[in-house]
């Protein structure tokens, strides 16, 4: 479903990522966990599609495509989403309204109708529902005084409602209290499925004793130093990064 | 040399006026010894110690109308206009009493008169000068009117005004349905002089609305000049609002002097939408009469071509435990311009104001333009005032925010527009027009 292959990321001139090699199947979650200045929000963002960062080198396929070939509208379009680490507040624009902008524009890409208003009403219920979200937040500004937990709800609510193909979570886990974390869990298990992946991005291992990856990585200096199955999240937790990093920096 | 030169092309123009005056005049007939006709004749006469603005006055900076006072402007005259053309411009979902003006003339038969909502009366303007129990207050307001000393165009609309109109609310009446003016400027293949006038008057503890919408129907591409004027007098304890949403011709200059005087404990609200016209010129001010009134300004305007809306504002605060909002906000687009001058003075007496401004502007290309001056002068102590302007363009990260999921980089940026604007429509207390005003700049983003 995706592959990356020795992809280079610079910000203003400076090596992110270095040489980032990676492929997710249908159906996997991925966890990619590393110290704080890895290049884990930059993997998240670049597949996101957001422009201040330069691509030097490697490349990245969706489903066979050229990823950073598409525009930012174009990649959610087919079917990527990313879970903000920092959603942003947008005072006017009502969630409702946001909301359903987002459903008509995915589905007029596939070819598919615009939602009749009805539907369009049933389908907000049943993912608010989904999510543990109160329907009044979709009669408020887009996340404008949201607390942090709401926020992360809210980007769970737009993946639920955008049923993408691969669900980039970026550092969704961080500031959560743990009855916010495990909504989290829950909406990605249930929506955990065949066709659908995920790259799960996170500092802590805590967001993985509830969602159980197919496969973890540690990301050390833009580099995948290491990948292992749910123990290595473990051993992680137990005994920090320096032993990777150690590793690491004996192999270079 | 360029004074000479300045003062010959106004002396030109202020003919063109006194001869269109002139024929006007002529085809009074048997209305000349109506006291109307002597406040016509003050207001042309106006023109002999008044000059039109020029660029050199401060107030005038950025706002020429010399395009306009170059035009051979004609009077109006009676066009038809269809029943149906006229249901097209109603606001959906507003329950209200319609009149309909073309081109500054009463279409009686499009017009609800029979249905004007009880507690409120509308008279014509030179009726109301006979009527015993309001003349003595009209001829007062027209009077002031043709002494404006900023701008000789309210003196010129004094002069000219055909279907002027005195709004009346009476007191203690508290009046849900709002009366909703349709001004329509119709193509007649020449540059029409069109000069709207309204006077309001509400009684002691009433409260009433009225809604004046100005469009054009297609065609009119012909320039025209639609020169407004809006005097509104707010009784004690009386609560007012004022909406005017403006969707004139890219061909159309527009001048509004638009003037409000509170008694004590009343509120004033007016809420302005600008999206058409070519040169747009708002003069809006307040004066407080007594103490412990609430005025509110809501703004909006959106230019694009070549667009030009300046507005100017003026609250003086004379009195005592006053209040005073101000929400001005719009976009400029393409070489679209847009020109704010807030004025506020807060008097030595005027303690305990309470005075807020602010004024925000996108500007969204490089041939784009705002001027923006905020002008607060402050005598009193105890007060508390504040105020604010920015220029900004559209937060990049709330556009990528919204193209992540999905929507276009167009979409992305139409909503954010309107969520720009929507801040300042969403304070007007009447749905349907609140609405109808989202549609029409929605419409007006695409």
């Amino acid at each position: 479903m995706l592959s990356i292959k020795d992809l280079k990321v610079n910000i203003e001139d400076k090596a992110i990522l270095r040489g980032l090699n990676l492929d997710i199947k249908p159906g996997e979650i991925h966890a990619i966990m590393g110290p704080n200045g890895s290049g884990k929000s930059t993997l998240a963002n670049v597949l996101a599609g957001r422009e201040e960062y330069e691509v030097t080198d490697g490349s990245v396929t969706f489903e066979g495509e050229d990823l950073l070939d598409m525009d930012v509208d174009e990649r959610a379009q087919k079917g990527v989403f990313l879970a903000f680490q920092y959603p942003v507040e947008i005072p006017g624009v009502s969630t409702a309204t946001f909301l359903k902008s987002a459903v008509n524009a995915v589905r007029e890409a596939r070819g598919e109708e615009e939602l009749k208003s009805i539907d369009m009403l049933k389908l907000l219920r049943e993912k608010t529902a989904m999510v543990g979200m109160d329907q009044k937040f979709l009669q408020r500004s887009l996340n404008e005084g949201f607390s942090g937990g709401e926020k992360k709800r809210n980007e769970m609510l737009q993946m639920a409602l955008l049923e993408p193909k691969l669900a980039v979570l970026d550092e969704t886990d961080s500031g959560l209290d743990i009855d916010a974390l495990k909504i989290v869990a829950d909406v990605v298990n249930q929506m955990r499925d065949a066709n659908r992946s995920f790259l799960i991005v996170t500092h802590y291992q805590r967001l993985l004793n509830y969602i159980v990856p197919d496969h973890v990585h540690v990301l050390v200096n833009g580099r995948i130093v290491k990948s292992g199955d749910k123990s290595l999240a473990l051993k992680l937790e137990d005994q920090g990064y320096d032993w990777v990093k150690g590793e690491a920096a004996l192999a270079e | 040399m360029s004074t000479a030169t300045l003062q010959d092309r106004y002396a030109e123009v202020k003919d063109r006026f006194r001869s269109l005056f002139n024929v006007f005049e002529g085809a009074l007939n048997g209305h000349r010894d109506q006291p109307m006709h002597t406040l016509r004749k003050a207001g042309i006469e106006r023109l002999d110690v008044m000059d039109f603005p020029t660029r050199r006055d401060e107030n005038w900076k950025y706002t020429s109308l010399n395009q306009m006072l170059r035009l051979p402007l004609q009077d109006s005259y009676q066009v038809e206009v269809d029943a149906a053309t006229i249901d097209g411009l109603a606001i959906p979902g507003l329950d209200a009493a319609r009149i309909v003006l073309v081109n500054g003339l009463l279409q009686t038969e499009l017009s609800d008169l029979d249905k004007i909502p009880e507690g409120m009366e509308l008279l014509p303007v030179d009726q109301a000068l006979e009527d015993e129990a309001v003349k003595g207050q009209i001829s007062e307001m027209l009077d002031a009117a043709v002494k404006n000393d900023h701008n000789p165009f309210s003196a010129l609309n004094v002069a000219f005004a055909k279907n002027g109109f005195v709004l009346k609310v009476k007191a203690k009446a508290v009046v849900e349905k709002p009366v909703h003016i349709i001004h329509l400027a119709a193509p007649t293949g020449e540059p029409v002089f069109i000069n709207p006038l309204l006077l309001v008057l509400t009684g002691a503890h009433s409260e009433g609305a009225v809604v004046e919408t100005y469009d054009a129907l297609p065609g009119a591409d012909q320039a025209y000049f639609s020169n407004i004027l809006t005097r509104v007098h707010v009784g004690v304890n009386a609560h007012f609002h004022h909406y005017r949403i403006q969707n004139d011709s890219a061909a159309a200059t527009v001048v509004s002097n638009i003037e409000a005087h509170q008694q004590q404990d009343s509120t004033f609200s007016s809420y302005l939408v600008d999206l058409g016209g070519d040169v747009v010129r708002n003069n809006l001010s307040t004066i407080l009469q007594g103490q412990n009134t609430m005025t509110n300004y809501y703004g909006v305007y959106l230019a694009k071509g070549k667009q030009h809306i300046d507005n100017q504002t003026f609250i003086d605060h004379a009195l005592p435990h006053c209040g005073s909002n101000e929400l001005y906000k719009g976009i400029l687009d393409d070489r679209g311009r847009g020109v704010f001058n807030g004025k506020v003075i807060v008097r030595q007496d005027a303690q305990k104001t309470n005075a807020f401004q602010q004024n925000s502007s996108l500007v969204l290309s490089k041939t784009a333009e705002m001027d923006t001056k905020p002008q607060l002068e402050i005598f009193a102590d105890d007060v508390r005032c504040s105020h604010g302007a920015t220029i900004g363009q559209l937060d990049e990260s709330s556009v990528f925010y919204l193209r992540s999921r999905g929507l276009s980089d167009l979409q992305a940026r139409q909503l954010l527009q309107q969520a720009f604007l929507f801040d300042v429509v969403e304070n007007m207390p009447l749905e349907a027009v609140k609405d109808y005003a989202e549609q029409l700049i929605e419409k007006k983003l695409k």
